[in-house]
């Protein structure tokens, strides 16, 4: 059917939404501005760049933030609105139509970083200056793709569960100690850091650093091998995204439990 | 008078059984397991961590942090679910219907935050057990009845703040923005990573309208030993500063109340 | 306009629910929703469906417009079998769900509708043109670029049912369409569906409403506890009580007492009770009014009746007559 219509339609749907009701941002950017700026507070008086590093970190968590509540209320909020049996009963499969509201929701994502950004610079009057914006910009690009994969890998298990703002909220903090958004991970415990190393936004703030920071003594696979790396792992996500929501689809409608609210 | 009275008491009962039911409909028990159990051990981790990324290593560095977040836990039920019972009454449109009972409004006020008192202090404890069992601090000179004191006053009050914010989200279209922000401003405001002398001088005084900024201090000094005596100032100012939120939340619920009956407009908000 | 090929098909249909309560214990419950339903609708046929709530009509609606998956038994529409080619099927039909839920309040109504036209792959070529049409036709033109929330319940269903129609599907299913409208946007809703079947659409129907069904429907199929206990016209099913006739009593301050013991009498099939206005109104069926008359007066001693009728039977004492019977 209509893949591609489904796609496109979807994001621009998503943006009429976000348009109507921008002020869900906020719960996006408060928990990573928040840290931002404890650990603006608890870096000072180091050597080397840490606002930079602060920085970054917080403009990450920021996107994973807003990947992991979009996602969740991708599917919520038509459960609760009762859309959802509605966009179901259309031919358009439901992994085009998110899809769609990904890639929406990673420019959104974009926003936070920025927003981030610009406060840290005006508070802290900080020297933000970038390394090579040239890879940066690369490096932020492709953890954008990953996080959007990432965020319907979640959708599809998001489907399943009423709870999604409650899984939402859970996953944050993990997520940002198991990716190394303040800190290396290398001062993990050793046994973490395969699922640190399987979620692509781990290999995104290493890549962007790379970018960013001046001597900075990252993981051995460099910049490219980062990035190569992230690009490997999104194109993993989306297929198993696809598997997964050819699975959910047929399971809702055994169990009919979907579009109860 | 003891008809009131009885009446009173029941109506806060079956308010506090009821957002208990409404909180295990919506969470179902298996993720409230997760909050109580999950959500405080990775955020102690988070800062914990950054707090050794910063040159920190010493034990009584570890042990600030740890216990400044195990104590700022209380913040997911005391702030979050107490925001959340308003707001999902909103959404399902049965605030119109409790607020048609003839039920004693302050009763009901305040019975329907109950359950999260229990839920505060249990997710506070259970966060300090991770603080010993995980990140090594050492409680072994912990004044335990001023620590427990601490815990329950503390929590008592940040449920009062958490009542007075449900009822400024009457107002909002998504009370659950107001809830997510005052969910995390204690990390910074309240003494949880780092002294609030380390903030800007022009903050600080608001710092101190948090009953949190009381109480990771509060805790901290009766993990060292001190006795309630000694942190009984700590103490008193948490109980002022929750029932203040509990007086203003209460004006602001009752006006609302009248100022939807004038408008009509009680779910619309 | 009707033809007799067969549009839906409806074969030994059984959906089982299985929920799980408790915490510590959990609980397994199975809930038998629809319990082996047989019928098929025609091309150009408005179906149908009666039942009290909980008897399975919007499950047996889920599974015929592939939101459920049926636990046994067989569906086909348009022959196209909903669990093996769901997507042919969703391509050919049209969802109307009654209640003001369902659509995306805070864009407009051209917005929703765009989105729903896309996600069902209307020619891009048509699409306003198609929007358009449906807006005029459900009477929101002029409001369609403002957003559904500030919309009322009936502009909301109007709406819904534009949204049905988005891609000219062959087969409507309607669940409850009327219900919380007031009585002119109830009339416009069913003059709306008169007129599609009259453009040749084959729709199914469930309602609550009585005269609603006998207005609109060629075959009602009255759903109890998850079986059909009648499949008839709306005129077959009325004619079931035939040898019946209904003894209507206007009256006040008639007891329960009183309308327990004319249940009581021979010959008396059901009592039913409603107000109309400030005025009681009982409904007694019976086999034989002549004979049954001065009984059922002698019981309400007590009370003051005002008016004492016989009437041909409606619709809705067939209705009441069977679901009672299956009780």
């Amino acid at each position: 059917m209509p893949r591609i219509r489904a796609v496109t339609s979807s994001f621009r749907h998503q943006f009429l939404q976000f348009v109507a009701e921008p002020q869900w941002l906020i719960p996006n950017v408060i928990l990573p501005f928040m840290i931002t700026m404890v650990a603006l507070i608890m870096f000072s008086g180091q050597q080397g760049n840490f606002v930079l590093y602060a920085v970054l970190g917080g403009g990450m968590m920021s996107m994973w933030g807003n990947t992991l509540y979009s996602s969740g209320w991708s599917i919520g909020s038509d459960r609760f609105n009762g859309t959802l049996e509605q966009i179901l009963v259309t031919p358009s499969k439901l992994v085009w139509i998110i899809a769609g509201r990904s890639v929406w929701n990673a420019l959104v994502g974009i926003l936070n970083g920025v927003l981030i950004f610009v406060i840290a610079v005006s508070v802290y009057d900080a020297d933000l200056t970038i390394r090579d914006p040239m890879l940066f910009f690369i490096a932020f690009f492709v953890t954008l793709l990953s996080l959007s994969m990432l965020g319907m890998l979640f959708c599809s298990a998001f489907v399943l569960t009423r709870q999604a703002s409650v899984l939402t909220n859970g996953l944050e903090y993990p997520i940002y100690v198991g990716t190394g958004t303040m800190f290396p991970i290398a001062i993990l415990p050793w046994w973490t850091n395969p699922l640190s190393l399987s979620l692509g936004p781990t290999w995104g703030i290493d890549a962007i650093r790379y970018a960013a920071l001046d001597n900075y003594d990252g993981f051995s696979t460099g910049y490219w091998g980062d990035v190569g790396i992230m690009l490997a792992l999104s194109f993993f996500y989306l297929a198993v995204a696809f598997v997964l929501f050819g699975v959910v689809e047929k399971k809702v409608r055994v169990d009919g439990s979907f579009v109860r609210y | 008078m003891s008809n009131y009275v009885s009446l009173s008491v029941r109506v806060f009962w079956s308010s506090a059984v009821l957002a208990k039911r409404a909180l295990f409909s919506w969470l179902n028990p298996a993720l409230w397991m997760m909050q109580l159990f999950f959500m405080s051990i990775f955020q102690i981790a988070f800062f914990v961590y950054v707090v050794k990324f910063a040159g920190g290593s010493t034990e009584a560095d570890i042990a600030y942090v740890a216990i400044g977040n195990a104590i700022s836990s209380v913040a997911y039920t005391a702030i979050f679910s107490v925001c959340n019972i308003t707001g999902e009454e909103k959404q399902q449109g049965t605030l119109v219907e409790v607020l048609v009972t003839p039920a004693n409004r302050f009763a009901m006020f305040v019975g329907r935050a109950m359950f999260q008192v229990f839920n505060g202090i249990a997710t506070v404890f259970i966060a300090l057990f991770y603080a010993w069992a995980v990140f090594g601090v050492d409680f072994s000179n912990t004044n335990w009845p001023a620590l427990i004191a601490v815990i329950f006053i503390m929590t008592m009050a940040m449920v009062c703040l958490g009542l007075l914010l449900s009822s400024v989200g009457l107002y909002l279209r998504t009370s659950m923005i107001i809830a997510n922000i005052f969910l995390f401003v204690g990390l910074l405001f309240s003494g949880v990573n780092f002294p609030v002398s380390k903030l800007p001088e022009v903050i600080q005084p608001f710092a101190y309208v948090f009953p949190l900024t009381y109480g990771t201090d509060a805790a901290r000094a009766a993990v060292d030993g001190s006795s309630i005596l000694q942190i009984g100032d700590l103490l008193m100012d948490m109980v002022i500063s929750g029932g203040l939120a509990l007086i203003v939340g209460f004006m602001i619920f009752k006006w609302f109340e009248n100022l939807s009956r004038k408008k009509g407009t009680m779910d619309k908000f | 306009m009707q033809s007799s090929e067969t549009v839906i098909d409806v074969k030994d249909l059984v959906r089982v629910y299985r929920s799980s309560t408790g915490f510590i214990k959990r609980v397994k419950k199975e809930t038998l929703a629809v319990d082996n339903i047989s019928f098929s609708v025609k091309c150009g046929e408005l179906f149908g469906m009666l039942g009290p709530n909980g008897a399975g009509k919007t499950t047996t609606i889920k599974m015929m417009t592939t939101l459920l998956t049926p636990t046994s038994g067989h569906i086909t529409v348009l022959g196209h079998d909903v669990v093996t080619d769901p997507m042919e099927v969703r391509k050919h039909i049209g969802l109307v769900l009654g209640g003001e839920k369902g659509l995306y309040y805070r864009v407009t109504a051209r917005q929703n509708l765009r989105y729903f036209a896309d996600l069902y792959g209307v020619p891009m070529n048509i699409r306003e043109e198609r929007i358009n049409e449906l807006l005029r036709k459900v009477d929101l033109s002029d409001r369609a670029d403002e957003r559904v929330e500030d919309f009322s319940r009936g502009m909301k269903q109007r709406l819904h049912l534009a949204k049905g129609l988005i891609n000219d599907p062959e087969v409507i299913f309607l669940d409850e369409p009327t219900i919380g409208l007031d009585p002119q946007a109830a009339r416009d809703a069913r003059s709306m569906i008169k007129t599609l079947i009259e453009e040749g659409k084959t729709m199914l129907l469930t309602t609550h409403y009585m005269f609603e069904a006998d207005e609109l429907c060629d075959r009602i199929a009255v759903v109890n506890k998850g079986k059909v206990v009648a499949l008839d016209s709306p005129k077959g099913l009325k004619s079931l009580l035939k040898d019946m006739s209904i003894i209507e009593v206007e009256g006040f301050g008639i007891t329960a007492a009183e309308i327990d013991s004319i249940k009581k009498l021979d010959g008396v099939k059901t009592v039913t009770a409603s107000m109309n206005e400030d005025k009681q109104v009982l409904r007694v069926q019976v086999c034989d009014s002549s004979e049954l008359l001065t009984p059922v007066a002698n019981r309400l001693g007590n009370s003051k009746v005002i008016g004492v009728r016989v009437k041909e039977p409606t619709l809705e004492d067939a209705y009441l007559w069977l679901v009672e019977s299956d009780a």
